[in-house]
């Protein structure tokens, strides 16, 4: 029988000749290997997949323009989710750290998705001196110099984010809503999570500092169908505008009631619900006029954007999310890094990897300039703001024609 | 809008909200009734009706909120995917029951329900592989008529609901009150021993109610997709559990009873979502809930079985 | 080859003695156990281990609520939630007031820490792990008794809706209060334990050794508990709680405790799980956990200590170990294969899919669990295994002491009405039971007779009236209370504990005779270990009373016992609480001639021990033989007393009893006589 221990080395000298997912590499190619936990199975599978496949596009493309020569991208795939927990497990994101940190092979990750798991991750892939990119969680604690010693134990920074924290979108957009569209009085909600509870807070903070009057406060439990009892307190009350912090989850389901309940009040969101999902899943004429945020700058008649958009389709045969994009980036991030690595005439290990993460410069990335603070915060803080306006001529669930884009969002 | 327009309009609210709790709740109830078994599969037997409505509707050529029908083809069209819907999901019950329940049937305690347990998984799993976890615009050919009471505001669409769910539970009492395999089910309630000696075949009584209780969960699914225009495979847990609570509410196997139950729950919801915020909306139901069966144990309309001996 | 191998390595091992074979697997088991991070120094697996360790301890408490007292808990990782916040409000950043000079002594302490991050000083907590521990148990066991309270009247599906409940507010309510629990977005810093020193810090192996010694501790209390006078409780309520109470469980008070020490247990997890994490969202306590954790129990075998253990382990390394890995393994078989498919399937999405349906499949095959419970039997001594048979009066009665029956009135029942709704079930009974009498109840069916006992025994209410035993009035008491006063019945209907064997069933009527609480019968203190004794030897007494009836079949289950046997056990457990009052409904129903003239003279040498004896009996010889005193009831009147031969002549009472038609048949054959 074979031990566990050989099966171990047996699988990673194997894995060392093939890749998952990608053209098989030349013999002599070495490997740079990346580990992604995501929550693959349970509830939010279907966003860990479209986040993860930004990254394997990524990787694929790397691979293929052999951007580093003498090394092929190889990537594992851990799932954060376990049937116990339904959906992702901080106790299984954990382990996975540990598996990631105790495979010397991988050299750098992309995850988690989210925040609860990254604070489950973050110690000990600290300890393992493993950095992580994540597309999505945007919590600010791990990366908040008051945790450092919580979550990077060993001084460097090795939690990376490719999307901005809360700590940005919620309050630009309090200051776009209450200067340009000169709101008076808000209700605000947000859907239980991590994402969605921090961007509210944060936008509730600096709108009421702006002056506005916050008619009310509520929580939407994601899981549940029924909004229409909240929006119906929320029309009797009549404020200017409505604020969701939130995903899509309770995003599209708020969308389809509040357009049946009040359609002509202003209502505005964060990222979470900005992208070809909501589209699809709020339809027209719900998500009509909905004012959204993007934590990138918008350059006007880019093609990136959609070119992404036509090979993400093409290879997944789905349309990307936003996070399909900050995966991609990251993994971009990732593939910069080592090169510099390789270039410096350095082996791609992992602390020469985080090292150089650091130091990484994207000018003109799919979501715009990336570099990083030296807490791992992406520096570019530009908000974007767009509106949905129909535009019959295009396909209804294309972000790129369904969002017009409304200008910078001010910063706080 | 005044208080009272807000109350009128909350209590529309509760009463849409009601009508699609009580058929669900009036699932778990029957299965109940005659097996003492709490079903978890019919959550998500819920949520593949929605997705199945989704499909048939889309065949249909449904998209979205853009097709709007009226006449007859509406009626055509909604009373098709009804009947197909209805008849697939008790399909797929019945299944369930046959294979997979039945050969546990004389198995004490919570094996069976263990087992509904594994068999909501698999069901959510395989919607969950093959449709995705993103929300869905469930086609819905209505045409957006809404009268105004006042201030508030009452939609075609809730009034349907509400014919739809009368309609449904006036039929299912009928079909337990009055026909032979009613009263068969209600003996089979009462006692199954007995039952079984007085010539009523179990078996065929069970497979009855639940195909009975997954059509029902199938009609309520699609009732769901026409009432929020949306279909998505986590929908299953929360409707179920309210329901679920809405069946013991009212007291479990009993059919007024989940009725009466389905309607407070979704009543309670709108109030309390009106009142103490969305936030607590669970806490009020199962708080509610809590104080019910501490002063009532047997749920509101349930008798309080004599101890068995 | 290899079997003969395995049978030659085997058999010296099952040569040994049960007992040693069984202490001898316990000690290579620990020894595997604590060698296996040492063995395999893989991290994330080991942490893996750390994770099923706890979910078994998790399972363990569910255990004792759902296998042991049978109460069907669906909201159990409540507990899990609230052990948890406990442990990471006091010791992480959340929670930080402004310092004030009487958080010193804390200080000192050590229980918190002065913190400044620019501002006023702060107050950081930082609660040893060692003792949130033990506290975290106490805590949450007063919730468990908090969320238990309410739902004591419930039957058991309610009670599995109300705990469902209380499962989903708890985690909404952590979510709610963001000031303290950070909310969604989950507590930071939650500290890790120290040793002497030593910070655990993230390495997984410490934590894998801490879990398995919760693991090995709450097995152990979980099995003492078990096999003592709280688990044979527990077994009672959960087989039948009307029979428990009348048999002196309380059952308020023991339905608490199950859910208080299966809460303990939830708690000590809670704290040991986010130490380990040092993160906690309310996302990590909702209804799936504790679904899955029922059926962890249920895959091990509810009740079955040992099992629930294999249950969780096993499940929790399905979903966190062997399904992933299988992928894995698959892509290195696609590899060796040259199988293109097999190389890039992406086995991680069909993980809960396949474990659903591995999940219906063990239900269809293993319902039992995979180790069904199995519970250690008491032995009994020589020569009570070695009881001949004998006919006649009581066998053995050099054991058992004589009873003092003591002077004035054992019952004294006055004008006692029952009514349910609108029937009248009693109506103003007056009986005297004079200390040390027998007295029969007859009567009709229908007539009152069973209803009199419930209401003696506190299983009914009476509208009115007074009942007095030795003075002490029984009305408003309840049924185990009235067993403790010395009042003990059977049922008509046989209400025995239908999966526990006699030993148990005889010994769980000695359970108002006994007071160990749960700490004495975990710890096996010198004076629960001569109770327990002393319970055995008086059981073992009473079933020697029988001759050879039980004795042999102590170990049995009773469900299996013939119908005679059956009525046999129930009378010995009704012996075995020492009452002064006994109460027999119908004791010879539904046995042969033989055996109801043997169960008279044995009830016959029960008085002659100086028992009182009420006895509800429609065999007349049978009455005759017994009663000093014959009371006769007819829809719910008392119509006649007397001795048997005065009641026998009675016509009033041959009417009510034989119908008018018999009634005129005797007489016709009376006057032919």
């Amino acid at each position: 029988m074979i031990s566990r221990r050989t099966t171990f080395k047996v699988a990673a000298a194997i894995t060392a000749a093939s890749t998952i997912g990608i053209e098989a590499a030349h013999a002599a190619d070495k490997v740079i290997k990346v580990g992604m936990s995501m929550s693959f199975t349970g509830a939010d599978a279907d966003s860990a997949a479209r986040t993860a496949s930004g990254a394997i596009l990524a990787f694929e493309e790397a691979n293929a323009a052999k951007t580093i020569k003498g090394y092929t991208f190889e990537f594992i795939k851990l799932d954060d989710a376990t049937a116990t927990a339904g959906q992702y497990d901080p106790a299984q994101a954990a382990t996975n750290a540990r598996k990631m940190v105790s495979d010397k092979a991988i050299v750098a990750a992309l995850g988690p998705q989210m925040s609860g798991a990254g604070k489950a991750m973050a110690p000990i892939l600290s300890a393992g001196n493993l950095a992580t990119i994540t597309p999505s969680s945007t919590n600010p604690d791990i990366t908040d110099p008051k945790f450092a010693a919580q979550y990077k134990p060993n001084g460097k920074a090795i939690y990376f984010r490719t999307v901005a924290t809360d700590a940005f979108q919620g309050p630009n957009m309090a200051n776009f809503m209450a200067d340009k569209l000169k709101v008076k009085t808000i209700f605000i909600l947000d859907d239980s999570g991590a994402y969605g509870v921090g961007i509210a807070d944060a936008f509730q903070g600096q709108i009421e500092k702006k002056g506005v009057k916050v008619l009310g406060r509520d929580r939407l439990d994601p899981k549940a169908a029924d909004y229409a009892a909240i929006l119906t307190k929320i029309k009797a009350l009549n404020p200017d505008a409505l604020y969701y912090g939130g995903v899509n989850q309770a995003g599209v389901k708020l969308m389809k009631q509040s357009y049946d309940i009040m359609p002509k009040m202003i209502k505005a969101g964060g990222d979470g619900i900005y992208g070809g999902d909501t589209l699809k899943g709020a339809g027209f004429p719900a998500v009509d006029g909905w004012y959204v945020t993007n934590a990138s700058p918008h350059v006007t008649e880019d093609p990136k954007a959609s070119k992404f958009t036509t090979a993400f389709k093409k290879r997944f045969d789905v349309f990307p999310i936003d996070y399909s994009a900050t995966c991609y980036v990251g993994a971009q991030v990732i593939i910069a890094a080592a090169k510099k690595v390789v270039d410096s005439g350095k082996e791609p290990t992992r602390d020469a990897i985080r090292d150089a993460i650091g130091g990484i410069k994207l000018a003109d990335s799919l979501i715009g300039p990336v570099s990083f603070d030296e807490n791992g915060d992406v520096t570019n803080k530009v908000i974007s703001v767009f509106q949905v306006k129909q535009d019959k001529s295009k396909p209804l669930d294309d972000p790129d024609s369904q969002f017009k884009y409304d200008g910078v969002a001010p910063a706080a | 809008m005044t208080s009272g327009d807000l109350l009128l309009q909350q209590t529309i609210n509760g009463l849409s909200l009601g009508s699609m709790y009580a058929l669900l709740a009036l699932g778990f109830t029957l299965v109940y009734g005659i097996m003492e078994l709490i079903n978890f599969s019919h959550f998500n037997v819920f949520m593949v009706g929605s997705m199945i409505a989704m499909l048939i509707l889309q065949a249909f050529g449904v998209v979205g909120q853009e097709t709007v029908m009226t006449g007859l083809p509406l009626v055509g069209v909604l009373v098709a995917t009804f009947a197909v819907t209805m008849v697939l999901c008790g399909g797929i019950g019945v299944g369930i029951e046959r294979y997979l329940l039945r050969p546990l049937r004389s198995v004490k305690g919570p094996a069976v329900m263990i087992t509904t347990i594994g068999v909501s998984y698999v069901l959510f799993n395989i919607v969950l592989l093959t449709l995705g976890t993103d929300a869905k615009n469930f086609p819905n050919p209505l045409p957006p008529i809404l009268y105004n009471i006042g201030g508030a505001v009452l939609r075609l669409r809730e009034i349907l609901i509400w014919v739809i769910a009368l309609g449904l539970m006036g039929a299912l009492t009928f079909l337990v009150r009055y026909t032979k395999i009613g009263r068969a089910m209600r003996a089979t309630a009462q006692d199954p021993d007995a039952a079984r000696m007085m010539g009523v075949e179990v078996d065929r009584v069970v497979m009855v109610a639940f195909f009975l209780s997954s059509a029902l969960a199938g009609a309520s699914g699609m009732i769901f997709g026409l009432y929020y225009n949306l279909a998505k495979v986590d929908i299953g847990f929360a409707a179920g559990l309210r329901a679920f609570t809405a069946a013991v509410l009212g007291g479990i196997g009993n059919v007024p009873g989940a009725m009466l139950g389905g309607v407070i729950i979704g009543l309670i919801e709108a109030m309390s979502g009106q009142v103490v915020g969305t936030a607590w909306t669970d806490v009020v139901i199962f708080g509610l809930l809590v104080l019910v069966l501490v002063f009532r144990p047997a749920g509101l309309l349930g008798r309080i079985a004599p101890n068995k001996s | 080859m290899v079997s003969s191998a395995i049978a030659y390595v085997s058999r010296p091992f099952m040569a040994l003695a049960p007992e040693k074979r069984h202490a001898l697997s316990l000690v290579v088991l620990a020894l595997v156990l604590l060698a296996f991070p040492m063995l395999h120094d893989n991290d994330a697996d080991i942490d893996t281990a750390a994770n099923a360790l706890s979910y078994a301890t998790l399972a363990l408490g569910l255990n004792i609520v759902v296998g042991f007292a049978g109460l069907l808990d669906l909201g159990y990782a409540a507990f899990f939630a609230i052990g948890a916040y406990y442990y990471g409000i006091f010791t992480s950043f959340q929670v930080m007031p402004i310092w004030h000079d009487w958080w010193a002594p804390f200080q000192a302490l050590g229980f918190v820490e002065k913190l400044n991050q620019g501002g006023p000083d702060l107050v950081h907590f930082t609660l040893s792990f060692w003792i949130a521990l033990p506290t975290a148990a106490v805590v949450s066991a007063f919730f468990g008794v908090l969320f238990g309270a309410p739902t004591l009247r419930l039957r058991g599906d309610y009670l599995a809706i109300v705990t469902l409940g209380f499962g989903e507010i708890v985690p909404i309510v952590a979510r709610n209060i963001d000031s303290v629990t950070n909310g969604a977005a989950g507590l930071n810093g939650i500290q890790a334990p120290k040793l002497l020193g030593y910070n655990f810090g993230i390495d997984a192996m410490p934590y894998y050794y801490v879990g398995l010694v919760l693991v090995a501790l709450l097995i152990f209390v979980s099995t003492r508990l078990r096999d003592s006078r709280i688990g044979r409780a527990w077994m009672a309520l959960r087989e039948d709680e009307t029979a428990a109470s009348a048999m002196g469980i309380n059952l308020v008070r023991f339905k608490l405790l199950a859910f208080a020490i299966g809460a303990a247990f939830a708690g000590m997890t809670g704290v040991y799980f986010v130490a380990k994490l040092q993160t906690a969202t309310p996302e990590m306590f909702n209804f799936n956990v504790s679904s899955m954790l029922l059926v962890m129990v249920v895959l091990g075998g509810m009740g079955s200590v040992w099992g629930v253990v294999v249950g969780a382990v096993l499940l929790q390394l399905m979903q966190t170990w062997f399904l992933p890995q299988l992928s894995e393994w698959l892509h290195m078989l696609g590899s060796l294969l040259g199988n293109e498919t097999l190389r890039n399937v992406d086995m991680v999405q069909w993980t809960q899919l396949l474990f659903g349906i591995i999940l219906i499949g063990m239900m269809l095959f293993r319902r039992d669990g995979l180790i069904p419970a199995t519970r250690k039997v008491p032995l009994l001594n020589f020569a009570a295994q070695h009881a001949e048979i004998r006919r006649g009066g009581f066998a053995n009665l050099e054991n058992i002491p004589r009873w003092n029956p003591g002077t004035g009135n054992a019952l004294e029942i006055r004008d006692v009405t029952v009514k349910f709704g609108g029937l009248v079930a009693l109506n103003a009974i007056n009986i005297t039971l004079p200390a040390g009498g027998v007295v029969a109840v007859i009567g009709p069916n229908g007539s009152g007779k069973s209803t009199l006992f419930n209401v003696i025994t506190g299983l009914v209410e009476a509208q009115s009236g007074s009942i007095k035993s030795y003075g002490v009035e029984l009305l408003g008491l309840l049924p185990h209370q009235i067993l403790e006063l010395g009042v003990a019945r059977t049922f008509q209907n046989i209400r025995l504990f239908p999966n526990l064997s006699v030993l148990e069933n005889v010994l769980i009527g000695q359970h108002a005779r006994l007071s160990s609480g749960p700490f004495a019968s975990v710890l096996h203190t010198p004076h629960n270990r001569a109770e327990e004794a002393r319970a055995l030897t008086w059981v073992s007494n009473i079933l020697a009373m029988f001759g050879n009836r039980l004795t042999p079949r102590a170990a049995q289950a009773v469900g299996g016992l013939s119908y005679a046997n059956r009525r046999r056990v129930e009378i010995a457990r009704a012996l075995a609480s020492r009452p002064k009052i006994l109460l027999l409904d119908e004791p010879t129903a539904g046995m042969n001639p033989a055996e109801t003239l043997e169960l008279a003279e044995q009830i016959k040498s029960l008085h002659d021990l100086g028992l009182t004896i009420l006895i509800i009996e429609h065999k007349l010889d049978v009455v005759t033989k017994l009663a000093d005193h014959v009371i006769v009831l007819d829809h719910g009147d008392k119509i006649a007393e007397g001795t048997p031969d005065v009641v026998r002549r009675n016509e009033q009472v041959l009417t009510a009893y034989l119908g008018r038609a018999a009634r005129a048949a005797i007489q016709e054959t009376a006057n032919v006589g």
